[in-house]
């Protein structure tokens, strides 16, 4: 048994351990540090198959990228709305076992089965070695043969940003910035009177329903005194109610 | 056993493929779920590069290479609605994300 198959099992596995702990930890963050083991380990799966420039782009990519974003992604979403740990229905659960055990065995059988397709490519270790390694290998295919896809891989990735930008907007962006025109006050230091009624923390003050539009009366009545003493006029915003009684 | 064959890698790639599908069929935590999948397109990658590796192409990588674009857009879309469900107050939770049902 030579030290090729050695290391193969011992990545192996690794892998598979740690992509079992990335289904079954209990707290998403551990998830997310079991799937950069695994696509380390699969990084070095790719260096034994002669992939070395597949195995440093999985590294900066995966675990470099999307896994950062994953990350983030964990610490921005309340803790409240994770759903706490639990596998599901039994019922669900020994469905998937099956499931997956069935799929196992055909996979399995299919492997055992096929033809070979050893060795029919041009692309042998020694002609790769005389273009100048994989990277460069790569590159003369990529971009030859394959450039169409190359730059319809850019579109996708250009729609998918923008896409990810557009959902991650906040809800009522546009509505936020007129919302408080008109209730400058020089005198308070935070630059708004408390005259308008305290909203829920981290939202604006003034309820804003999207589907209807801003009545146009409100800003109209306000007016803006400007004042040096901060207790003179503490109310100046809570104008259209009580312009209409006095 | 004496030599490394493409089956080894075959089945690693199959065991891979399989734990993550049964991550997302069992969990109910979309960031997981997210994860799984991510897991699932690292398991398909590998077949492709032992497949390649096998018959001495180079296409089989540059496929992986254009399945990781893809898979880096789809964890960006896929954060980002996880993102918006969240700060619309709901669950992150998939069997309570049924809106379109109700």
């Amino acid at each position: 048994m030579s030290w090729d198959v050695v290391f193969f099992y011992l990545i192996a596995a690794v892998s598979l351990i740690t992509a079992l702990g990335v289904v079954a930890a209990r707290n998403p963050v551990h998830s997310g540090i079991f799937l950069i083991l695994c696509f380390v380990n699969i990084a070095g799966i790719f260096v034994m198959l002669g992939a070395e420039f597949l195995a440093v782009i999985q590294i900066i990519v995966y675990t470099g990228a999307i896994l950062v974003l994953v990350l983030f992604v964990i610490m921005l979403v309340d803790p409240e709305d994770l759903p706490s740990f639990h596998t599901a229905e039994p019922l669900q659960r020994y469905l998937s076992f099956l499931l997956g055990a069935v799929l196992l065995l055909e996979i399995g059988a299919a492997i055992v089965t096929r033809t070979g397709i050893v060795g029919t490519g041009t692309a042998t270790p020694e002609n790769v070695a005389a273009v100048g390694g994989n990277t460069q290998a790569l590159g003369r295919i990529i971009y030859s043969k394959y450039l169409l896809a190359f730059e319809v891989t850019s579109l996708v990735l250009t729609v998918g940003v923008i896409g990810a930008v557009v959902l991650a907007l906040p809800e009522r962006l546009g509505e936020r910035l007129n919302t408080r025109r008109g209730t400058i006050s020089l005198s308070h230091s935070r630059g708004t009177d408390e005259a308008l009624p305290e909203g829920p923390r981290g939202e604006t003050p003034i309820r804003v329903d999207r589907n209807r539009p801003a009545p146009p009366a409100a800003a109209a009545q306000r007016t803006i005194i400007l004042t040096k003493d901060p207790d003179a006029h503490t109310r100046v915003g809570q104008t259209s109610d009580r312009t209409r009684q006095g | 056993m004496g030599e490394l064959t493409v089956e080894h890698f075959l089945f690693l790639s199959a065991a891979l493929f399989i734990i993550g599908m049964m991550g997302v069929l069992t969990r109910r935590n979309m960031l997981i779920i997210l994860m799984c999948i991510e897991l699932m397109v690292a398991a398909v990658s590998i077949s492709f590069v032992a497949f390649a590796w096998e018959s001495n192409t180079l296409g089989g990588q540059i496929f992986v290479l254009f399945a990781l674009a893809v898979a880096a857009a789809e964890a960006a879309v896929g954060l980002g609605i996880i993102l918006a469900l969240s700060r619309r107050g709901k669950s992150v939770d998939v069997d309570d994300l049924r809106s379109l049902r109700d």
